[in-house]
């Protein structure tokens, strides 16, 4: 049996085929998100043990709740004040909110580890973010969506990174450059470029190159002077000698790496020598690298589930096109398995040799998919090198991924051959040879259950959007009954809009039979008038297979749902931001920095005397502010705004209270979410708690002193060398050390005063009135003050401004002016400036290349969809030979056969399109509802796109007929109608 | 023996043919067969299905071709209605050589000059008796002779059955509902295979009937390829066919006749089978 088995499968093998791809397909989906997760999280994992490369860290010991999200905000992927303070922030997908933040520990730790027993070096490294390198073609260095981090790099504080040429940077204008960066800037060491700090781009030579053990996934690393970044770490986080954590380098293995067990004894060790009352704890480096890798391959998670839904799309089809396979097989053999049967085989035996192929067949299919997916998991790979993002994890599957491979696809193929093995192994000899089509059993039962499915997803969606509301509204119930209400709000919106979802595609999927005869009524009544005859019959024939019909509309229903959902996300996305600009937006330009946040004040400066400009708007940034007292201590993103800002710049959405007359009287004006958080109401008085960094005077007037005798002694010892050697006899070298000692005078009187300046971080605590509450969604989460307030709170360093807002003068040419102001702030290289369009677009841009991506994955799944037409109608072609020979017979020319079958496809894909787009756009319309108040404000449909996913699936249809008419157009007229 | 004499019986009933011709100007050639050959395998196990055929069917008559299996009969009907391709020889059906015919010219041929009732699986599965008798017309994209439609119905006596599915109607309904689509279009010539094949007598009696008074009345042309004499004595003409030959030519032939000739061919078959 298993031998008759195996020649079928070889006499077969061209019937194979699609079955084999679409395996394939769906096994290189299953293994290829495998690996690309495997790829990615080795990756992860080589980058924390390079990036967080210390024995031994000391950090805070107590989590910090009131993190500030503080720059995160305008600056979009890379943020400083989230990603931990050491290199780690380096790696390029460290993510803010997975990783957790500790307090700060104070900086002085640092000496009295280092000399606790077995430290070798105790180093804290300093990033800064927001800067920017300017490559040798004069344009800022990038690459996408990866960061520039600049560290404070010296000899010792990175052990993973090795000096390749020159050496470490000393000074404000010497960088250290990783060799992706200098690379991809085109800069070699000796060449002098451009450097944008916080506060303005500086000259800057490039001094030496380093490389680090792993690739870096394309963040361009520049390593600064340590006391640089330290400086302007302590400026971007408002605090003083505070930082995130100390790295411990052990010295019990040479220098090399420490074991597990020996960073535990040095972190006990270190635990033990720390001061009380330092709130510093020390963990292991590897605790410290398990957790933030743990944290990013978290982030990175969704790439995964999402390969994962294709490739069961993928396998979904395979499985359906195996079972149409088999049936067209079994159905071709029937008479072999009559004559075996009547022999004496046992519908066991039967069975088996129908098996026996389909194992070939997985198996043949799995391996290639293995290949495939492999295959594919290396083009992304390349394809990330090309944009920029060199990886070095590995990438080839595992043993154990290419046996869940292998697995999936025999499974899947056993389970689509099974059906039609059965009916083979079942049938009776004598029915072989009869050509009775069993009738299809009634449909309605799943047109119950399908209608049940859905509605019951569509009630857990209106559940969610009642969560939404009431979320946002607390004048909302959720629902009349009150132990559901306390249930909803304590689920959260997530899992009411994922198993409505859920429930609503399965139930669709489980309709559609019952909604074929319907639909295929409706939907061919164009094609019945226009082409009187084909049209009918393929009308026709659509219903005679329901559940083939449906399932092979399917395929395309479930890729055509997604994409038109996120289609209908990605363009309410759009139409709010365009809302905001629309409605709210007053001014006619708006200018930010591409790469922190921050603003240089001389760009501020440039742009305020650009010919034309009216009036300029600040925003600015306090960092670090808290609201109330003690332990109820809730923090908000706070800005400084002008008293104009409510009449010139953004119209007002007011809640309560007159948001411009609060703003210009100095109360606080808050958003709506900020203010729902904390029961604020317009007339209540909060405590406002900021910090300002001053001049500690005290500490300054002692460095001073002390610069100055350590100025007056070097002096003095020159002096006093000059005088030996004169009495030496040395007169020339006597010169020398007499010029040396008035260079040191010189030098000293040169020196900037700025160095000298000791500062100190004083806590400020302001009572304000609430004046207002606004609802603009650019607001919801911020609370705003004028500047007159915000004064007294924080101080010029701790309020960066992050925005401006630039209104033309009256009658100037806002293109000219556009240009100008270009051109004005073109020497800070990360100053952008839009006009309104342009504001509007830069988010569409972003929106438009999440959706490239998912396009390309959609254009897989209609690929595979295709593969499902093309088979059921192959299926169907081989099931009605004799009717489509009568119909020759009778004069049906050859076009008018492929036109038949044209329509049949073209009205499965039409099905399974108008499904997909019916449910994606609901999804989508609910997902805004629910995300209303976080931004999605306008329910946009892309009804273009729509229409144009449903004039492409009648392309699909016309386009998949062609194979089954070749096919069945091949068969002469006399063989099909004596087919018997 | 049987090739030297089926070969001059052969040439006899052509003779007889062309002579009858001579005598009545009106009995016209639809559809001719001349030197028609039909091989079938290579050479090593090659079967003559049909050998040298040369015949006429003459408008206005019901031919029947019998013969026992393998006899090629059928192969005779499939060449002549342009469904096979001939290995050599011509075949003409009204003026118009089939045998040189591509897949558009067939189609055409299809549509205006035959018609065709098979055995079985006559209809579309999904169109009603009614929509399947028009068929045709549709499919040519003809003008529908509703006075026509409703003659030929009611001539099939169907009626009543229009607008069922050719599932809910007996075999003999549907044999009968396959003739109605065949007459429809009036074509010049119509060939059956075995339309009586899978019926009883009755309904055969019943689709018989139909045939044999589509000829009297409308003069359509029928041939009609059966096993049955009951079937072939309807006939105006009976060929039958041994061995890929023509062997004899009845006309008018009673059932009797035909009985009689058949059982010693049978038997002939039979004898030379073993």
């Amino acid at each position: 049996m298993i031998r008759i088995g195996l020649r079928d499968a070889r006499a077969h093998f061209g019937r194979f085929v699609m079955s084999i791809i679409a395996i394939a397909l769906g096994v290189s989906f299953v293994v290829g998100s495998f690996c690309f997760r495997e790829m990615m999280s080795n990756q992860v994992d080589q980058m924390m043990a390079s990036n967080s490369d210390a024995d031994v860290y000391v950090r805070g010991n107590t989590e910090d709740k009131t993190a500030d999200d503080g720059m995160a905000m305008s600056s979009g992927s890379s943020s400083s004040s989230s990603s931990s303070g050491t290199s780690s922030s380096s790696s390029a997908s460290s993510s803010s909110d997975a990783s957790k933040t500790y307090n700060r520990i104070d900086a002085s730790l640092a000496d009295d580890i280092a000399k606790v027993d077995g430290v070798r070096t105790a180093s804290i490294t300093y990033s800064v973010s927001g800067i920017v390198l300017v490559g040798k073609d004069g344009n800022a260095v990038s690459t996408t969506g990866t960061p520039t981090v600049a560290l404070g790099l010296s000899k010792g504080t990175w052990r993973s990174a090795t000096l390749t040429a020159g050496r470490w940077a000393q000074a404000k204008d010497e960088v250290a450059l990783h060799t992706f960066a200098a690379e991809t800037a085109g800069l070699r060491v000796g060449d002098t470029t451009k450097l944008v700090y916080p506060d303005g781009a500086t000259d800057v030579k490039v001094v030496g190159l380093f490389s680090t053990d792993a690739s870096q996934a394309g963040a361009i690393i520049v390593g600064l002077a340590p006391g640089v970044a330290k400086d302007y770490f302590q400026q971007e986080t408002g605090q003083i000698n505070m930082v995130r954590n100390i790295g411990v380098y052990g010295s019990a293995n040479d220098g090399r790496p420490l074991t597990a067990a020996q960073q535990r004894t040095l972190a006990d060790r270190i635990n033990k020598a720390l001061p009380a009352g330092s709130k510093a704890r020390a963990v292991t480096g590897q605790q410290v690298r398990d957790d933030s890798a743990a944290a990013t391959k978290k982030a990175l998670g969704f790439i995964q589930p999402l390969i994962l839904i294709f490739a069961i799309i993928a396998l979904f089809v395979g499985s359906f096109i195996i079972a149409n396979t088999f049936s067209m097989i079994v159905r071709e053999s029937m008479r072999g398995y009559a004559l075996l049967r009547s022999v004496g085989a046992s519908p066991a035996q039967v069975f088996s040799t129908v098996i026996v192929q389909a194992i070939v067949l997985g198996l043949t299919g799995s391996v290639c998919g293995i290949g495939l997916g492999w295959g594919m998991v290396r083009l992304i790979v390349a394809g990330m090198d090309r944009m920029g993002m060199p990886m070095s994890g590995a990438v080839d599957p595992s043993v154990s991924d290419m046996l869940v491979g292998l697995v999936v696809g025999v499974v899947v193929t056993l389970l689509g051959a099974a059906l039609p093995a059965r009916r083979a192994a079942t049938a009776p000899p004598i029915q072989a040879m009869n050509e009775t089509v069993n009738p299809e059993k009634p449909v309605w039962p799943r047109g119950v259950l399908g209608s049940l499915m859905i509605a019951c997803g569509a009630v857990s969606w209106l559940f969610c959007w009642r969560i939404a509301l009431a979320k946002a509204d607390d004048a909302v119930a959720i629902s009349p009954w009150g132990w559901l209400n306390d249930w909803g709000s304590s689920l959260g919106t997530g899992w009411p809009l994922g198993v409505g979802a859920g429930l609503v595609v399965l139930g669709v999927i489980v309709l559609a039979p019952a909604l074929v005869g319907p639909t295929s009524v409706v939907l061919g009544w164009i094609p019945a008038h226009v082409f009187t005859v084909t049209g009918r019959l393929a009308t026709r024939n659509l219903a005679r297979g329901k559940r083939r019909t449906a399932n092979t509309a399917a395929a395309l229903f479930v890729g055509v749902a997604i994409v038109s959902c996120l289609g209908v996300v990605a363009s309410s996305a759009k139409a709010s931001v365009a809302g905001i600009v629309d409605s709210g937006l007053k001014s006619d330009f708006s200018a930010m920095s591409a790469s922190s946040g921050r603003i240089p004040d001389a760009a501020i400066d440039a742009i305020k005397k650009t010919d034309g400009v009216g009036s300029v708007s600040q925003s600015r940034m306090l960092l670090g502010v808290t609201y109330g007292s003690g332990d109820d201590k809730s923090s908000a993103m706070t800005f400084a705004e002008q008293p104009s800002l409510f009449t010139e710049v953004f119209a007002p959405v007011t809640n309560a209270g007159d948001a411009d007359r609060a703003l210009r009287d100095g109360e606080l004006v808050v958003g709506v979410t900020i203010a729902k958080d904390n029961g604020w109401k317009v007339g209540d008085t909060v405590t406002v708690n900021g910090r300002q960094v001053v001049v500690d005077k005290k500490a300054t007037a002692k460095a001073q002193a002390d610069y100055q005798a350590q100025v007056q002694q070097k002096i003095a010892a020159l002096q006093a060398q000059a005088q030996s050697l004169l009495a030496a006899g040395d007169t020339a070298g006597a010169q020398a050390k007499a010029a040396e000692a008035q260079q040191a005078a010189e030098d000293a009187q040169h020196v900037d005063p700025a160095t000298l300046v000791k500062t100190k971080t004083v806590e400020t605590h302001v009572k304000a009135r609430i004046g207002a509450i606004i609802e603009n969604s650019v607001y919801r989460s911020m609370v705003l003050m004028n500047d007159t307030l915000a004064g007294t709170i924080a101080n010029e360093y701790t309020m960066f401004t992050i925005m401006l807002f630039i209104n033309a003068k009256s009658g100037v040419n806002t293109a000219t002016l556009k240009t100008r102001l270009v051109d004005a702030v073109k020497s800070y290289y990360v100053v952008t400036v839009q006009d309104r369009e342009e504001f509007k677009s830069t988010m569409s841009t972003m929106v438009d290349q999440i959706l490239i991506i998912l396009y390309a994955l959609l254009a897989l799944s209609i690929v595979i969809a295709v593969f499902g037409i093309v088979n059921t109608l192959a299926l169907s072609v081989s099931e009605r030979t004799r009717e489509i020979g009568l119909l020759r017979a009778i004069g049906t020319s050859r076009m008018q056969v492929r036109g038949m079958l044209a329509i049949e496809a073209a009205m499965i894909a039409v099905l399974g399109t108008l499904l997909g787009v019916v449910v994606g756009t609901g999804a989508g319309a609910v997902i805004q509802q629910v995300y209303q108040s976080n931004g999605l404000e306008k329910l946009s449909v892309p009804w273009g796109q729509l229409g144009v996913f449903l004039l492409a699936s009648i392309v699909i249809g016309v386009v998949a007929a062609l194979p089954p008419a070749r096919r069945a157009l091949k068969v002469p007229v006399l063989d099909a109608v004596a087919t018997d | 023996m049987g090739r030297h004499s089926a070969a001059a019986i052969t040439t006899s009933t052509a003779s007889t043919a062309s002579a009858r011709n001579a005598q009545q100007p009106a009995e016209e050639a639809v559809a001719r067969a001349i030197d028609l050959t039909k091989t079938y395998g290579d050479k090593d196990a090659q079967v003559v299905a049909l050998d040298h055929v040369n015949v006429e069917f003459m408008r206005g008559q019901m031919t029947a071709i019998m013969g026992p299996s393998g006899s090629g009969k059928s192969t005779l009907m499939h060449c002549m209605a342009g469904l096979d391709q001939p290995t050599s020889g011509k075949v003409i059906v009204e003026g118009l050589e089939v045998s040189a015919m591509n897949q558009r010219q067939l189609t055409k041929l299809r549509r205006d000059q035959i018609g065709f009732i098979f055995q079985s699986f006559n209809l579309v599965p999904t169109l009603s008796a009614e929509e399947n008798i028009l068929l045709p017309l549709q499919i040519a994209k003809r003008p529908i002779d509703r006075a026509w439609f409703d003659k030929v119905v009611d001539v099939v006596g169907l009626r009543s059955r229009l607008t069922h599915r050719p599932s809910q109607l007996s075999g003999g309904q549907q044999q009968r509902v396959a003739c109605a689509r065949a007459i429809m279009a009036r074509p010049s010539v119509i060939f059956a295979d075995e339309p009586t094949g899978n019926l009883d007598s009755h309904s055969s009696r019943e689709v018989l009937g139909f045939l044999k008074n589509s000829v009297r009345e409308y003069g359509q042309t029928i041939v009609m390829v059966t096993h049955d004499p009951r079937a072939a004595s309807y006939a105006d003409r009976v060929l039958v066919l041994a061995d890929g030959r023509i062997t004899q030519d009845l006309r008018h032939p009673t059932y009797d006749e035909i009985l009689e000739v058949f059982a010693g061919e049978g038997d002939e078959v039979e004898e030379s089978a073993r």
